[in-house]
């Protein structure tokens, strides 16, 4: 299936180059965890999920079209 | 700190006092708010001679902890009508510590017309006229300034926005680069300074030393509890440092909370081009500088140094809060014309946030289209002018809003919001709508659990938690800032709980007291209460705890919510 897949801050080295510059293809079924094994981003880091703007944990399921983003833990002001 | 300095600008004259019993123990924002509640009448003119200008030291800024250095600016907000607290790193507040200068109370107003200079140093106290600063900006101010009295001095001062008395001027504090870069933003305390006849602080430290702790051995032990949680949690030691407090735009765009043309939608599709990844890059290929603490013992060295397209110096960040205001909130996606208005914001003396709100209504009236960015600069350049439109603006967004009839105007106590949709964000909707401050982000800074899972999760999208959230973190925050320490400690020590035992040990081995975690929340709450009890005294009742009623009514996208925390549950949050 189809996801879009943005990261971000220290994240932005792992985003996967896709022909189709917005989706990237993934296994159906996949939980945000699959995806972040398969682009190797590291586990232990605590991160901030996003599934189309509401937060989401790496055990969510995605389904064809969502909007994942993947933050390291970061605040601002 | 032992000294109070009081300045007359009525007759000009400057004693210096012990602190009396009743200020002490108290620093930052507990003492500011406890001087303006005993001394100014909380009915008078802002802008008279009634009101009086309170700058004051936190309580570790005589001492080498971490992050320590913060100066608070208290007064009775021309902006709000009700009691204020802006708070503006940079060297001063540390130079007060060596200095032993607790707080700088200027009452009075001058009987003519002109401008004064007010010199500290270690062992004097003096006003002189100055003139010969009067029209300049706060670049030409402190150059001028630091030909006389030197670069290791620090200055404070105001901008051509703050001698016009327009309730959105802030007053600068300079940074270790001797720029006036760092400023207390917000509530027009530009304009009470102007309105006194003031126009700079010399605070010239030379001779100055922190005093020695009552405990020398304790201190040590405390202030590494607290460096240990700042250089551990992830946010303070690699988040803040590599990408300034702008990272945030693309996780509150992503959160559908990022205000975008006037609070009319919840992302902005040029988000990319203004984000604190793509400022981090641009600052890097210009030459400028990342990692950068603008206060001296600073360890998270959350700002930075912004070069033009020619790698020379403009502005310092730009600030997430002054990138969403001039950026999205205008519907414009020019990360350097973005730095352009900061740095003008900062040489004339604006507060960023107020500001951008501003041209965000005045581009909902028409006066320029959203995303004109050679608009937006226009419009700025028309403040020192001292047009109409460049006073209407530089009063800030409410009264742009009247001037234009514009009615979705998003302000709170007549303040500003900043940089979060409080529809999607219902934690920190209830921060701005029952702050004493007006809509501050600052005062319970709901993000954190809200958005980034620090100090807990709390859902941004229900109404349920919230009150409770905003409650403790408001408390929380009234000590913090009366401690001296940059409020950005909080990310650490909200998840790591020997670097709060670390803070209130701290002060414990520096004062000889013996403070527990409860008297650290029984401090924040005596702050509140002080602080709502003068509001009430100046007018204020529960119909001013409320966000502008489009709010409740216009659905935000992506997620077409409204705000839903109820009137009656705003009400609650003072139950203590």
């Amino acid at each position: 299936m189809k996801v879009e897949i943005k990261l971000f801050a220290g994240f932005r080295a792992y985003t996967p180059n896709t022909r189709d510059r917005r989706y990237t293809d993934v296994p159906d079924g996949s939980t945000v965890g699959d995806i972040i094994n398969s682009l190797g981003i590291p586990e232990e880091k605590k991160k901030i999920i996003f599934i189309n703007g509401v937060h989401g944990t790496v055990d969510s399921v995605l389904q064809e079209k969502d909007r994942l983003a993947i933050f390291p833990p970061v605040a601002g002001g | 700190m032992e000294k109070i300095i009081r300045v007359n600008m009525s007759d000009l004259s400057v004693k210096t006092d012990k602190v009396p019993k009743q200020y002490q123990g108290l620093g930052g924002r507990a003492l500011t708010s406890t001087i303006v509640a005993s001394e100014v009448p909380p009915t008078c003119d802002p802008l008279g001679p009634d009101n009086k200008l309170v700058i004051a030291s936190g309580l570790l800024n005589n001492t080498p902890a971490p992050n320590a250095g913060r100066l608070s600016v208290g007064c009775k907000s021309p902006l709000t009508g009700g009691i204020k607290e802006a708070n503006a790193g940079g060297v001063v507040g540390t130079k007060f510590g060596r200095m032993g200068i607790a707080a700088v109370v200027v009452e009075g107003k001058p009987k003519k017309d002109g401008y004064y200079k007010l010199i500290l140093t270690k062992d004097d106290a003096r006003l002189e006229p100055a003139d010969d600063l009067k029209g300049l900006g706060n670049y030409d101010t402190v150059a001028k300034l630091t030909a006389v009295h030197g670069e290791k001095t620090g200055y404070v001062s105001i901008g051509q926005a703050g001698e016009m008395l327009l309730t959105g001027s802030s007053i600068a504090v300079t940074d270790r680069e001797n720029r006036p870069t760092r400023h207390a933003g917000r509530g027009g305390v530009g304009a009470v300074m102007g309105s006194k006849g003031l126009k700079a602080v010399v605070v010239d430290d030379t001779g100055g030393a922190f005093p020695k702790p009552v405990d020398p051995e304790g201190f040590k032990k405390a202030s590494k509890k607290l460096l240990d949680a700042l250089k551990t949690h992830s946010v303070t030691s690699e988040g803040l440092p590599t990408y300034g407090t702008n990272i945030l735009a693309n996780i509150i765009n992503e959160a559908g909370g990022y205000p975008t043309r006037n609070f009319s939608e919840g992302r902005f599709e040029g988000v990319e081009k203004i984000s604190g990844e793509t400022q981090h890059d641009v600052i890097l290929e210009r030459g400028g500088e990342i990692k950068h603490g603008c206060m001296p013992g600073c360890v998270i060295q959350c700002s930075r140094i912004y070069h033009d397209k020619k790698g020379e110096y403009l502005t310092k960040g730009p600030e997430y809060e002054t990138i969403w205001a001039n950026g999205a909130n205008c519907g414009i996606d020019d990360l350097d014309a973005i730095a352009q208005i900061d740095r003008l914001c900062d040489d004339y003396g604006l507060d960023t946030i107020e500001w951008g709100a501003t041209v965000g209504v005045a581009m909902e009236a028409g006066v320029k289209k959203f995303g004109d960015a050679k608009g937006a600069i226009e419009l700025i350049k028309e403040v020192p002018k001292g047009t109409e439109l460049g006073k209407t603006l530089g009063n800030g967004a409410a009264a742009t809003g009247k001037k234009y009839n514009v009615t979705r105007v998003p302000v709170v106590k007549n303040q500003a919001l900043p940089a979060y949709d409080p529809r999607p964000i219902m934690g920190i909707g209830v921060t701005y709508a029952t702050s004493t401050m007006g809509a501050d982000h600052t005062a319970g800074y709901a993000i954190a659990p809200n958005i980034m899972k620090v100090g807990g999760e709390v859902n941004p999208l229900v109404p349920e938690g919230q009150v409770e959230t905003s409650r403790n973190l408001q408390i929380a925050t009234a000590a913090v800032d009366s401690a001296g320490l940059c409020l950005f400690i909080a990310f650490a020590i909200l998840d790591i709980p020997s670097g709060f035992e670390g803070v209130y040990e701290m002060l414990n081995a520096q004062y000889g007291l013996n403070l527990t975690a409860d008297d650290v929340g029984a401090l924040g709450m005596q702050v509140l209460k002080t602080e709502r009890e003068f509001n009430e005294k100046a007018g204020f009742t529960k119909a001013d705890d409320r966000l502008p009623a489009y709010f409740l009514a216009e659905k935000l996208s992506p997620h077409d919510k409204i705000f839903e925390v109820k009137d009656e549950e705003l009400d609650t949050v003072f139950n203590f």
